[in-house]
């Protein structure tokens, strides 16, 4: 199993107001699953993405990524976690402002110790799948909302994670960028057999998912599309023809 | 662990390189002027003791000063102790000197003086002062009826402009009356007026030796001083263990030891303000670093959250910013050392004026890299700290900062 999430809970102290963002959320999601996550605003959508992501601890429950109780890990295996096995992609993009599209794209690279020479390479072959070839050396803030949330994806891809985790990528852009943005996820999750969740409450979005979940005042009301038994986490990566990689990466042995 | 190295010098670089130039130069520019402060006020210093002991050896102790032995008031059989001093290998020239105490009398004004009796072929072997006639000449050998005063001793019409009690503004050619401590009072013609700016030596008078024989009525044999030069090769210390070995009984010292405790506490204050001026400007450069940072990383906090989002360790960003601390630290060291060559070629052609005289400051190199040094430790220092404290943020309020 992908992730196995069971009975999370968050809990956000507002004053003396205690906010429950997440109440008890199971779920589990298998390899080579596009998932997407809808509800209404305050739902605990991006709650429960950030919790996956380890960009946030829960009050009670457990996760597991890839058979790793993640919760157990320290805060330094945790960022090593989140570079090599999880791609992650915000609504507004997150890029780092001083760097240009294609060094955006390589820094995990560098990060994970990859050579500069084959880091290059991959940066730029993912940027020319994701369309940008022409854009490699322009800052952020010389390229469109579209432009970003794609060097933002290529960003997530680049280290190969086994997870690729998207909060709201298209909130900030119009429909035919958006319209880009998903196209692109189907492709690499249908292509290359990534596993992907997603955050959106666009009511359009969901036919790109392959199954949706919905949640509710911090609850899963909603599960539609759920794939019948345990999926193989090998299933995603074996299941594209062709590599969206072009330069093989080397596993890290110690990895959490 | 290399990985993590490269990652902070890839970041710290493209800061550097794509962040603002103004707001660079201006840190740039900040270092290296506390860094041109810090060494300047000691160079002045350095300067100014090496004036010092520089009118020392050259107007009143020369290289080795030989004194009366303890309790002794003077070296008695001089003209043997000379011709001893003169065989010792590395002297150049041995120069005695008597001094005794006088009263000068001219233009209704009188100073109480030491009048210093020596040997004008000798002295001008081991001292300077012939060097510095402001005005008459020095002493060519065995004049009689001549006095050599200082500047000081001569002073100026109008009071107010003297330092010290003067004879009004004496001039050469005048007469002046001399009441020696033995009771014998002579009128001299003052043959030159001396200015060496050291205060003790310009507050005196000379005569030679064949005058205070005069005055004393009867061959003088005994000195209250002898200058010794030496040759430049030779070590002060290997010289004076030559002049004890020959058999010298007196006190000998080499100048730096003559120099009095007075003046080595002087120094020692010297020492203290350098100190205190080093610490402030330090402190100044920790604030800056500080506030450079502080506000650099608090720009980031978004940029810094990003990272540690997608994977990139707390302590790989803290050393980005170290990093780029260290490229400020150094271009600042640079132009600080930049600023000072300058500085030093300026003073080298233009010295100060002090009173005391023509002061030069002296850069030392070992001052210069351990300035530097310092710099380096407090401005990582003062980097850390807000680095540190920032990057604690955890991602998502780092992510949710504007």
């Amino acid at each position: 199993m992908m992730i196995r999430v069971d009975g999370l809970r968050k809990t956000y102290r507002m004053g003396n107001v205690e906010v429950r963002a997440l109440d008890g959320v199971t779920l589990d999601v298998a390899g080579g699953e596009f998932v997407g996550i809808t509800g209404p605003s305050g739902s605990g959508k991006s709650t429960l993405l950030h919790l996956i992501g380890l960009l946030d601890e829960p009050t009670a429950g457990s996760i597991s990524v890839q058979g790793v109780d993640v919760l157990r890990l320290t805060d330094d295996e945790r960022t090593h976690f989140r570079l090599t096995r999880i791609g992650y992609i915000f609504q507004d993009y997150a890029l780092v402002p001083d760097l240009t599209a294609l060094e955006n794209v390589f820094l995990p690279t560098l990060a994970r110790g990859m050579a500069e020479y084959d880091g290059l390479e991959r940066a730029a072959a993912l940027l020319r799948r994701v369309g940008l070839e022409e854009r490699t050396d322009h800052l952020p803030a010389e390229l469109s909302g579209g432009e970003q949330q794609r060097i933002a994806i290529a960003r997530a891809l680049v280290n190969e994670p086994a997870l690729l985790l998207a909060d709201e990528p298209c909130a900030n852009l119009d429909t035919h960028a958006s319209e880009m943005v998903l196209d692109l996820f189907a492709r690499i999750n249908r292509e290359f057999g990534q596993t992907v969740l997603m955050v959106s409450h666009e009511e359009s979005h969901q036919r790109y998912f392959t199954r949706t979940v919905r949640l509710q005042d911090g609850v899963v009301v909603d599960d539609s599309g759920r794939a019948s038994g345990d999926g193989d986490d090998d299933q995603a990566r074996g299941r594209g023809d062709a590599s969206i990689y072009p330069v093989p990466f080397h596993h890290d042995h110690g990895d959490p | 662990m290399l990985e993590r190295e490269r990652v902070s010098v890839y970041l710290a670089w493209r800061s550097l390189a794509r962040g603002s130039r103004t707001s660079l130069l201006l840190n740039v520019a900040i270092i290296g002027l506390v860094f041109t402060n810090m060494i300047l006020l000691p160079s002045i210093i350095s300067g100014s003791v090496d004036l010092f002991n520089q009118q020392t050896i050259d107007y009143q102790t020369s290289d080795i000063l030989v004194r009366p032995a303890e309790g002794e008031q003077y070296i008695e059989r001089v003209g043997t102790l000379l011709e001893t001093i003169d065989r010792v290998p590395g002297v150049r020239r041995a120069s005695a000197r008597h001094a005794i105490g006088a009263t000068l009398l001219a233009r209704n004004r009188s100073v109480s003086v030491p009048v210093t009796a020596l040997n004008p072929r000798d002295e001008v072997e081991v001292t300077t002062i012939h060097e510095r006639m402001k005005d008459g000449e020095f002493f060519a050998g065995g004049e009689r009826g001549e006095i050599l005063v200082g500047q000081f001793v001569s002073g100026s019409e109008d009071a107010r402009e003297d330092l010290f009690t003067s004879l009004g503004g004496v001039r050469v050619g005048e007469r002046i009356e001399v009441a020696f401590a033995n009771g014998v009072i002579r009128d001299y013609v003052v043959k030159g007026i001396y200015e060496t700016r050291s205060y003790l030596v310009d507050y005196s008078a000379l005569i030679t030796w064949e005058e205070l024989e005069s005055v004393m009525d009867g061959q003088v044999d005994e000195a209250t001083e002898v200058l010794v030069r030496t040759d430049r090769a030779h070590e002060l210390g290997v010289v004076k263990r030559g002049l004890l070995e020959a058999g010298v009984q007196e006190e000998v010292k080499t100048w730096r030891e003559a120099i009095t405790s007075a003046v080595e506490e002087s120094i020692e204050t010297f020492g203290i303000i350098n100190s205190i001026s080093m610490l402030v400007s330090l402190v100044i450069a920790v604030v800056v670093i500080f506030i450079v940072i502080t506000i650099k990383a608090m720009n980031q906090r978004r940029q810094i959250a990003i990272l540690k989002a997608i994977g990139i360790h707390r302590g790989v960003i803290i050393r980005s910013y170290l990093l780029q601390v260290l490229a400020i630290c150094t271009l600042g060291t640079l132009v600080g050392l930049v600023a000072v060559g300058g500085i030093e070629a300026w003073f080298t052609a233009h010295p100060l004026i002090f009173p005391d005289g023509e002061l030069v400051p002296r850069f030392d190199p070992a001052a210069l890299v351990e300035n530097a040094a310092w710099l380096f430790v407090v401005s990582l220092i003062a980097g850390y700290i807000p680095a540190w404290r920032i990057t604690r943020e955890t991602v998502l309020s780092g992510m949710r900062a504007a």
